[in-house]
């Protein structure tokens, strides 16, 4: 069983934050070139960058923690599905917006979450072109540049700046439940923000820049992994668009600050 | 006639009070706000006063007999025609709800028209730290680099950018996401970011292959942003394919490739058709495409 004290979590956050890091350089360094782009699905995309970050921070932590155990967005597609066990999992979106990626959209990052018995306990997001990296470890509060963050203090719906993403799957059925869904909740919110990158929109939950999230079907659990962390310890909740708890595999998750929980779930309810 | 010399100060009058009111937005950003509301969810804070005031001030000492248009003056006194005197077209604060919420795309964004005519743009992002400039004839710069759009041929594979309406109503609301639904299918992704103007710069940096917007608040959001994209090698129309048109509160832009196909995807059914003669008559599509589409 690992040694899950205060110190190891230290630790594996500093390991993170190293392998974010160097990975976040390979990231800026590609930002302005031609991409050479391949498609996972129809507007899925992977990149060589994806693909050479992956294997940066797969072996900058393996070398460290050589029983964790690793689910990465790249590797999965590769080689299939790992199933989400107890023991110490690093699952890692090594470039998470590859579409922002290709197009020099600003809104890309490197997500690495750690699970402990399951349960998100180390998370590290970092935006290299933006340099934002936010970092949280469980029972020790969520920070954004070192400086700690809080979700946003917002307990009216009609108030709140909503985050979700249009999707890779584009059938009309898709589409149409989609579409009608954010016709729903349009004249529930303030306004809505689509970005791109599932983990930052987490991570604008932790710092209170958005105030309601949901996305449903996205690629796995390294989307999440990082980011649920970051919310939970800066005062927010992270549970299934139904109300229900999380599941980190589920590739469905919506987030908030307490207050705004309730409602959120019975708008989104109300789309069905 | 303004000549370039003249352009050339004008610019640097206009970055210099676009950094200054940056800097009151930067410290105001991580502070609570006191927010007003001018309409259902279009906010005013402080802030956009404030900036207004700035830069109002700071071109008027430079240039007294240039005209002036802000987006807070004529909340408070009412529109002023547009004529062919140079005037300054000033959005102090663009994407006010951003700024409320603390999310890091707001912008200064200061135009320049004469005769009309967008001629010095300048779009400043005091959070991210993204100066975008241009002068008519002169090119177009980020940070002092320079930008062209992006060389994207096919809508699928293009980025749009486009924005909820500010009107809640069930026909705005119901206008737009048929909008979203239709494009979603024949573009490779939607980004709503909160600002025009930051959306128009984004096209002329490439970030963005297509952008639209409809029933923004005034010709303060796109006066800069006009030039902006034109002098980085884009297109900036109306969405029906007609001429665009600064007071109209109706913008559409692109590079050069994806004007036809963004128009022809947002046209009506009943558009369509008068759209491909056209099309066919001045040689842009051959007879079978048209009868292709049509069917």
């Amino acid at each position: 069983m690992a040694d899950t004290a205060a110190d190891s979590l230290s630790d594996f956050l500093a390991s993170a934050v190293d392998a974010a890091r160097k990975a976040g350089e390979i990231i800026r360094k590609g930002f302005y070139q031609t991409k050479h782009v391949e498609h996972k699905g129809q507007v899925d995309l992977v990149t060589e960058t994806d693909k050479a970050c992956e294997d940066l921070i797969f072996n900058h932590l393996k070398n460290l923690y050589p029983t964790h155990k690793f689910i990465g967005e790249e590797t999965t597609a590769a080689c299939g599905t790992t199933e989400l066990t107890d023991e110490p999992t690093w699952i890692v979106d090594p470039l998470d917006g590859t579409t922002n990626f290709v197009h020099g959209f600003p809104f890309v990052c490197v997500s690495i979450g750690l699970t402990i018995g399951k349960v998100p306990t180390v998370g590290v997001v970092y935006n290299p072109i933006i340099d934002e990296l936010f970092t949280g470890v469980h029972g020790k509060g969520a920070f954004l540049n070192g400086k700690p963050i809080k979700v946003s203090t917002q307990t009216d719906l009609i108030s709140s700046l909503l985050a979700t993403e249009a999707g890779t799957k584009r059938d009309k059925v898709t589409l149409d439940a989609s579409t009608n869904r954010i016709n729903s909740l349009l004249s529930k919110v303030r306004s809505l923000r689509m970005s791109g990158s599932c983990a930052l929109n987490l991570c604008g939950i932790a710092c209170g820049r958005l105030d309601v999230f949901y996305e449903t079907g996205f690629g796995g659990p390294w989307d999440v992994a990082g980011g649920a962390v970051i919310v939970t310890e800066a005062g927010g909740v992270v549970f299934d668009p139904s109300g229900a708890e999380f599941d980190v595999t589920a590739q469905r998750v919506a987030a908030s600050n307490p207050s705004l929980k309730d409602a959120f779930v019975e708008a989104l309810r109300q789309t069905e | 006639m303004a000549d370039n010399d003249s352009l050339s100060e004008f610019l640097a009058s206009a970055v210099d009070a676009a950094r200054k009111a940056g800097d009151i937005i930067r410290k105001g950003f991580y502070e609570t706000k006191h927010v007003q509301h001018k309409g259902q969810v279009d906010l005013v804070t402080e802030t956009d006063k404030a900036c207004e005031e700035l830069i109002f001030k700071h071109l008027k000492h430079l240039y007294p007999t240039h005209k002036f248009i802000g987006e807070e003056t004529t909340a408070a006194l009412g529109t002023t025609e547009l004529t062919d005197e140079p005037t300054w077209i000033v959005d102090p604060v663009d994407g006010t709800t951003n700024f409320v919420h603390g999310y890091p795309f707001v912008c200064v964004s200061i135009g320049l028209t004469i005769g009309k005519i967008p001629t010095v743009g300048v779009v400043y992002n005091p959070i991210i730290e993204e100066l975008f400039t241009a002068i008519r004839g002169k090119g177009a710069f980020l940070n002092g680099n320079p930008i062209k759009v992006s060389a994207q041929t096919e809508l699928i594979t293009s980025l749009l950018g486009t924005e909820a309406p500010t009107q809640r109503d069930k026909l705005s609301v119901d206008g737009c996401t048929n909008r979203i639904n239709n494009m979603l299918s024949k573009v490779r992704s939607l980004r709503m970011s909160g600002s025009c103007a930051l959306n128009l710069c984004g096209i002329a940096c490439g970030r963005l292959d297509v952008c639209f917007e409809l029933g923004f608040g005034g010709p303060w959001d796109v006066a800069a942003g006009a030039v902006i994209i034109r002098e980085a090698g884009g297109v900036v129309f109306d969405l029906s394919g007609a001429d665009f048109d600064i007071t109209s509160r109706r913008v559409a832009a692109s590079n050069p490739f994806l004007k036809d196909a963004l128009v022809m995807l947002c046209a009506k059914p009943s558009e369509k058709l008068g759209l491909h003669r056209s099309w066919w008559k001045i040689g842009i599509l051959s007879k079978s495409t048209c009868v292709n589409a049509f069917c």
